[in-house]
């Protein structure tokens, strides 16, 4: 269960001077149930195109995109995405912003005792317990973040699409909410879909991390990544087996430049 | 050398920051600036003909006695009410058809050219007209301050409502909104400070609106007080209806902040 699969996925452009421009060409993938799948690549090589399809914000040319064996179009409630510029609303408090994610989903204003529990539970999960009444902007780039992932795991989302979180955060911020982001994986067992253009981060973070080829956007390598979990529990990015997919990815990706 | 240092630790620096400890005060610091400014009026007024300008004292007098007499506060009865509601009808409709237009933009590119032209044409222009559909009276009065705040107020709303962050559109799309609840969370709170900022542009409008009005068409209030008094060259009496339409001024200027204050924490916040 839980599964998303692209099935000969393909996404046209128009260029400003009426050329079709292939994005994405007979992308296949199957992320199975409660894993961790990353994929990375150059910029341009459609990755966030994939995300976005498989969010349901932009359509497809052609193929499919299935959720648990069923169609999908429309942004499902199934899901939930999160992104590098997070996307909070300035006018709501962080506990306005988490209850938005529930909001939508439901399609009511009114939340119920178990739900306005849930939301707590939620922002303690992500460590913003105390800061429920702060707007955005009185918050630190990284807490923002945190924000923009509880609205997300609200929705208890079988399947959680990330385009770049932590890319617009600092190392050390970014190391942080990596470990946590495994805690909270280990604990919530949705499907992640995993997108970023840094290879460490891939690594560590995932079960499978798929290599993008560009123009047009393909598929090029898969790596499984067989580091134990979890992987915060010791010093995993020093593993040989760590250098040794890194450097396989590297030179599969540097062909791209 | 000892000394000097033991100068620059000494006396000055207690000194400063009991200058420091003045200026922070914001409300010494306005009344120190109003004794200066009333000084200065009075010097000057002593060196010019009390015609040209009166002195304060003077125009504390007047003040007073126009008070007193009842005039000025019904003066200032005549024209708060047309001004409020014209201010009050073009707040209401600007605001609303400002969001249509912001928000159907089909709407917005039938009626645009229109609009762009009526706020194109300098509002007193339409004051001779109005007179001739609507009479020498209170109502030509009202349409003159509400089309004078109308326009200001729906521009500024319309390219509010135009504004919303495309971004923050799919984010509320990717969660699942629908066209109706992302105008909800989205599009309208976004649009709510430029309401304020409107409101803000509308008011001077109609101040303007309303003096002019009553100067040309009906010669009653305030206006007419301005152009009684300064024909009559009685400028300590002139200075009265001066001081109550600075004072409505300001007092809805600071009434607009306050209810952005209110209404739009988000964007004060930024600054404290």
């Amino acid at each position: 269960m839980r599964d998303l699969q692209f099935v000969n996925v393909r996404k046209t452009y128009r260029s400003p001077s009426g050329q079709d421009l292939l994005a994405l060409a007979d992308f296949s993938l199957t992320v199975d149930g409660g894993r961790f799948v990353s994929v990375v690549g150059p910029s341009g090589c459609g990755k966030t195109t994939l995300l976005r399809m498989a969010g349901g914000l932009i359509p497809s040319d052609g193929g499919e995109i299935r959720l648990d064996g069923g169609l999908l179009i429309d942004p499902s409630p199934k899901m939930s995405m999160v992104f590098q510029g997070i996307g909070l609303m300035p006018w709501k408090t962080v506990e306005g912003n988490v209850a938005l994610g529930l909001q939508l989903q439901a399609h009511r204003r009114k939340l119920t005792a178990e739900e306005t529990k849930r939301i707590h539970a939620t922002l303690e999960m992500v460590g913003l317990k105390g800061f429920e009444h702060y707007y955005p902007h009185q918050l630190s780039g990284g807490m923002q973040q945190r924000v923009g992932l509880a609205r997300a795991l609200v929705r208890q989302p079988e399947i959680l699409l990330m385009d770049e979180p932590f890319g617009a955060l600092d190392a050390q911020t970014r190391t942080v909410l990596q470990d946590e982001l495994l805690t909270i994986w280990g604990r919530v067992g949705s499907t992640i879909l995993f997108i970023t253009h840094d290879l460490d981060e891939a690594i560590y973070l995932s079960d499978l991390v798929v290599i993008m080829g560009r123009r047009p956007g393909r598929i090029k390598q898969v790596l499984e990544v067989k580091l134990r979990h979890p992987r915060y529990g010791y010093d995993a990015r020093a593993e040989a087996e760590f250098a040794r997919l890194r450097s396989i990815a590297w030179r599969s990706i540097k062909e791209e430049l | 050398m000892t000394e000097r240092v033991d100068r620059r630790g000494g006396s000055p620096k207690p000194a400063k920051s009991a200058l420091a400890a003045v200026a922070a005060n914001h409300y010494v610091l306005a009344t120190l600036s109003l004794i200066v400014f009333l000084a200065l009026w009075q010097v000057i007024s002593m060196n010019v003909p009390p015609i040209i300008l009166p002195g304060p004292a003077k125009v504390a007098v007047a003040f007073v006695e126009l008070t007193l007499s009842g005039e000025l506060i019904r003066a200032t009865l005549q024209t708060i009410w047309p001004f409020l509601i014209g201010l009050v009808l073009a707040f209401i409709l600007g605001t609303g058809l400002g969001l249509v237009l912001g928000i159907f933009r089909p709407a917005a590119r039938i009626l645009d050219p229109y609009i762009f032209v009526f706020w194109s044409i300098p509002n007193i222009a339409w004051l001779p007209l109005f007179i001739a559909w609507f009479g020498v009276g209170e109502l030509t009065l009202i349409v003159f301050v509400f089309v004078s705040a109308f326009f200001p107020q729906l521009l500024t709303v319309e390219s509010g409502a135009k504004e919303a962050d495309s971004f923050l559109v799919e984010v509320a799309r990717s969660l699942g909104g629908t066209k109706r609840e992302i105008l909800h969370v989205v599009v309208l709170p976004s649009a709510l400070p430029y309401i304020f900022a409107g409101l803000r542009i509308a008011v001077g409008r109609a101040l303007v609106g309303i003096i002019v009005g009553q100067l040309l068409i009906v010669a009653t209030g305030i206006g007419y007080m301005f152009q009684f008094y300064g024909e009559t060259l009685s400028l300590a009496k002139y200075f009265a209806p001066l001081i109550v339409i600075a004072a409505l001024a300001v007092l809805l200027n600071r009434g607009v902040n306050w209810a952005e204050h209110v209404l739009v924490p988000w964007k004060q916040r930024a600054f404290v």
